[in-house]
C-alpha cells in the first residue's frame, strides 16, 4: 500500500513517514501544497494524509483540485483547526476523515488502515480469501489458522492482493502501489516476490493471468 | 465587565437622571401649547372686535333716534320745541322697557320732554363735556345697564337743550356672549383639528426614526445583518455609521477568532511532534516529556476554548438557519463514521434560525452528533422544533440529538456536562465534547439537557435562542 504524506512541519512529516513505513506502507512525502498536489495528481496512492495549513497551496485547495480532476483516493486531513466548521469544510471539500492535532500516531494509523480497507470495499479489519485470513490491524496473515511468517515486502504484496481479491492486478499497478516513486520499474522484483509467496502459501492461490497480471481468489469469493 | 453589570449600571444611570421625554412628545407638546395660545388670543381679539362693532352699531342706532328727536322737535310750531312722538320704536312707549329718551333744558336742568317708558322718572344723566356729545354707560331707572348718547343742541339761537337717548345693553351683551360662545366652540374644534394634525404630522414625520429603531432591533435579534440605509438624508448618515460599527464589531471578533486559530495551529503541530517523539522513545526522560506534553495539550485546549468563548456572542446581528447546518453535519458524519453504516435522520423545519454565530451552532450540533454517532448502534436522530419562549421577544428553539446506543446513567449524565469530563477514554475525543456544548449553550442563555432517548440511548436536548424571522413550517 502506498501512502502520500503532505505536511509542512518537517519533524511531523518525518514521524508520520517513519510510523507508516514501520506499519508496512510505502510512503512518499511532500512538504508543500504544490508538490503534494503534483504527487497526488500523478502517482496512484492508496491513501493520502494531508495537512490543511500548507505553504504555497493550502490543503483544502489541493484536495478540491484532486477531487475536481476525478482523483478518488481516500484522504485523511490533519488539522489544528478543530472546530466543526473547519472539519466539515474539509469533509465537504472531499476528505474522508480528519484527525485533529495534536494527535497520537496510533490514531492516524488506525484511520489510514480504515480508509484503505474501506476504499477497497471491505467492512472489517479482517480480509478472508479461501484459506487465507489477513488481520490488517495486527499485520498478520494466517493460512488455515496457522500463522505465516512473511518479510515486509512479501506482506505488502499479499496485503495488496488480498485488498484487491478477485480482481486481476497488473505488474505495473503492483509496482506503483508497493514501491515509492524512485523505484526502478523495469526490475523483476515483483516476479521474485510472487514466487516466494507461492512457495510459502502454495502455488495455486496466486493465479497468473497471462499478459494481464496476477489474481488472488475468484471473483465470487 | 459582564453583560449583567453593564445593564444594571445603565439602569442606575436611568434612575438617577429622569428619562428624556420622547421626541414626538416634545414636538406635540410644543406645537399644542403654541396652538392653544394662538387660538385663545385669536378668540379674544375676535370677540373684542365683535363687541366694538356691535357697540358702534348700537351707538349709530342711538344717533339715528337723537337725529329723529331733533327733527321732531323742530318740526312743530316755529320757535317752540315740539314733543317728539313718532320715533318708530314702540319700546320708548312701554314702561321701563330699557329704551328711553329725554330732553332737558341745559341751563335750568329741567326735563322738557321724556319718553313714556320713563314713567315720570328722571334719567340719571352723566356729565356732558363741552364738545356737546358723549356716549356713556350708566344705570337706568330699573337698575339695568344702559348705554346713553347725549347731544347738546341750540334751539332758536338761545335755548340750549340736552337730548339723551338710552338703550338697554342687555341685548348687546347677550349677543356678544352668544358670539363669544360660538367663537369658542368653533375655535375649540379648530384647535382639536390642529392638535390632531400635529399628532399625525409628528407620527408621519418621525416614522423613519421608528423604522430605524425597528431595523436596529432586527439586527440585534439576528433577523437582519445590517441596518436599512434607505432613510431620509438626516438619518442616513446615522444608519451608515451604525452599519460601520456593526461591521467593525464583526471584524474584531473575526480577527480574534483567526488569531485563536493561528495560535492553535502554531502550538498543536509542535505538540504532536513532541508527543510522538516521546512515545517512540524509551527511558525516564521520554516518559517525563510525554507526561508534560499531555499536560500542555490539555492546557492549550482549555485556554483556546476559553479564548473562543470570550470571542463568542459579542457580535450582534447574526443568525444562522439550522437546516443547512444539520444537513451538512449529517453528511459529514456519515462519511466520518462510514464504518458503522449509520442511519442519520433529521427533521428540521425550513426557515427556522438560531440567533447566534453559525460556527457556534456547528460546534454545538457537531459535538452532539459526533457523540451520538460514536455511541449509537445504527440510528441517530436530530429533531428541531420551536420551544416555549422564555419571555416577550425571546423565542427559543429546541434541538434534540438522540441515538440508540448504550446511553448514560442519571449519575453519568450529571457528570458529563461538567467541564473536561470524558466518560470513556477509549472512544477518541478531546474530553470536552458535552461540557463544551453545555458552556456554549449557557453563553447564549440556553441550556443542554441529557435524558434517555426514545431510541433507547442518550437524548441530548439543546435549548437555544431563536431568531424572530418568520418560521415557515
Amino acid at each position: 500500500m502506498r501512502i502520500l504524506v503532505v505536511e509542512d512541519d518537517l519533524d511531523l512529516n518525518r514521524q508520520l513517514c517513519e510510523a507508516l513505513t514501520e506499519a508496512g506502507y510505502v510512503v512518499d512525502h511532500a512538504e508543500d501544497g504544490e508538490e503534494g498536489h503534483f504527487l497526488g495528481d500523478t502517482e496512484p496512492y492508496d491513501a493520502v494524509i494531508l495537512d490543511l495549513g500548507l505553504p504555497v497551496l493550502d490543503g483544502l485547495s489541493v484536495l478540491e483540485n484532486w477531487r475536481r480532476d476525478g482523483k478518488t483516493m481516500p484522504v485523511l486531513i490533519l488539522t489544528a483547526r478543530d472546530r466543526w466548521s473547519d472539519k466539515v469544510a474539509g469533509i465537504d471539500a472531499g476528505a474522508d476523515d480528519y484527525v485533529a492535532k495534536p494527535f497520537h500516531m496510533e490514531e492516524v494509523l488506525a484511520r489510514v488502515r480504515a480508509l484503505v480497507r474501506r476504499a477497497a470495499g471491505h467492512a472489517s479489519n479482517e480480509i478472508i480469501c479461501g484459506p487465507l485470513r489477513l488481520d490488517i490491524k495486527a499485520g498478520k496473515l494466517t493460512k488455515d489458522g496457522a500463522s505465516v511468517k512473511l518479510t515486509s515486502h512479501e506482506y505488502r504484496l499479499i496485503s495488496y492482493l488480498m485488498h484487491q481479491k478477485g480482481r486481476v492486478v497488473s505488474r505495473t499497478e503492483l509496482i506503483e502501489h508497493l514501491y515509492d516513486q524512485d523505484f526502478d520499474r523495469d526490475s523483476n522484483t515483483i516476479e521474485v516476490f510472487v514466487g516466494r509467496l507461492r512457495k510459502k502459501l502454495g502455488g495455486e492461490l496466486i493465479e497468473t493471468v497471462r499478459g494481464l497480471g496476477y489474481r488472488l481468489g475468484s471473483e465470487n469469493d | 465587565m459582564t453583560e449583567e453589570t453593564i445593564s444594571s449600571a445603565a439602569e442606575e444611570a436611568g434612575k438617577a437622571k429622569p428619562r428624556q421625554r420622547s421626541l414626538s412628545g416634545r414636538l406635540i407638546a410644543v406645537a399644542t401649547i403654541w396652538s392653544v395660545v394662538a387660538i385663545a388670543v385669536a378668540g379674544f381679539i375676535l370677540v373684542t372686535l365683535y363687541r366694538q362693532a356691535s357697540e358702534s352699531a348700537f351707538d349709530e342706532r342711538l344717533d339715528v333716534y337723537v337725529k329723529a328727536i331733533i327733527g321732531d322737535m323742530a318740526g312743530g310750531e316755529p320757535g317752540k320745541p315740539t314733543r317728539p312722538d313718532n320715533l318708530g320704536e314702540p319700546r320708548f312707549d312701554l314702561p321701563v322697557s330699557g329704551w328711553y329718551w329725554t330732553i332737558v333744558d341745559d341751563r335750568q336742568g329741567a326735563v322738557v320732554f321724556a319718553s313714556l317708558s320713563l314713567f315720570g322718572d328722571a334719567l340719571d344723566l352723566p356729565a356732558l363735556p363741552a364738545s356737546g356729545e358723549t356716549t356713556s354707560v350708566t344705570s337706568g331707572p330699573d337698575g339695568e345697564e344702559i348705554r346713553i348718547l347725549q347731544r347738546r343742541i341750540t334751539f332758536n339761537d338761545e335755548e340750549v337743550y340736552r337730548i339723551a337717548v338710552a338703550g338697554a345693553t342687555k341685548e348687546l351683551r347677550e349677543q356678544t356672549a352668544e358670539f363669544a360662545g360660538q367663537v369658542a366652540l368653533t375655535l375649540t374644534v379648530l384647535g382639536l383639528g390642529l392638535v390632531g394634525a400635529i399628532f399625525l404630522q409628528v407620527r408621519v414625520g418621525l416614522r423613519p426614526l421608528r423604522d430605524l429603531r425597528q431595523s436596529l432591533a432586527n439586527v440585534r435579534n439576528g433577523d437582519a445583518e445590517s441596518v436599512e440605509e434607505d432613510l431620509p438624508k438626516e438619518l442616513a448618515p446615522l444608519a451608515i455609521e451604525l452599519n460601520d460599527l456593526i461591521r467593525s464589531n464583526r471584524e474584531i471578533v473575526e480577527r480574534a477568532r483567526t488569531h485563536v486559530g493561528n495560535l492553535a495551529h502554531a502550538l498543536k503541530t509542535p505538540l504532536s511532534v513532541i508527543t510522538n517523539e516521546a512515545r517512540g522513545t524509551d527511558g525516564p526522560f521520554a516518559a517525563k516529556m510525554a507526561e508534560q506534553a499531555a499536560i500542555m495539550r490539555t492546557q492549550v485546549e482549555h485556554h483556546l476554548e476559553r479564548a473562543r468563548m470570550a470571542a463568542q456572542r459579542r457580535v450582534i446581528g447574526v443568525s444562522a438557519e439550522i437546516e443547512p447546518v444539520v444537513a451538512r453535519l449529517a453528511r459529514a458524519m456519515s462519511k466520518i463514521h462510514a464504518d458503522k453504516d449509520l442511519d442519520i435522520d433529521f427533521e428540521v423545519p425550513k426557515g427556522i434560525r438560531f440567533r447566534g454565530e453559525q460556527q457556534d451552532l456547528e460546534e454545538l450540533i457537531g459535538n452532539l452528533l459526533d457523540n451520538a454517532c460514536k455511541w449509537s448502534n445504527s440510528r441517530v436522530c436530530v429533531t428541531v422544533k420551536p420551544a416555549p419562549a422564555a419571555g416577550e421577544g425571546r423565542e427559543r428553539v429546541e434541538i434534540e440529538v438522540s441515538d440508540d446506543g448504550p446511553g448514560l446513567t442519571a449519575e453519568q449524565r450529571k457528570e458529563a456536562v461538567k467541564r473536561g469530563r470524558r466518560l470513556d477514554e477509549t472512544v477518541p475525543g478531546t474530553g470536552l465534547g458535552l461540557s463544551i456544548v453545555a458552556d456554549i449553550a449557557r453563553i447564549y442563555g440556553g441550556a443542554l439537557e441529557l435524558d434517555v432517548s426514545e431510541l433507547g440511548g442518550l437524548s441530548a436536548r439543546l435549548i437555544l435562542p431563536m431568531a424572530q424571522a418568520a418560521v415557515r413550517i
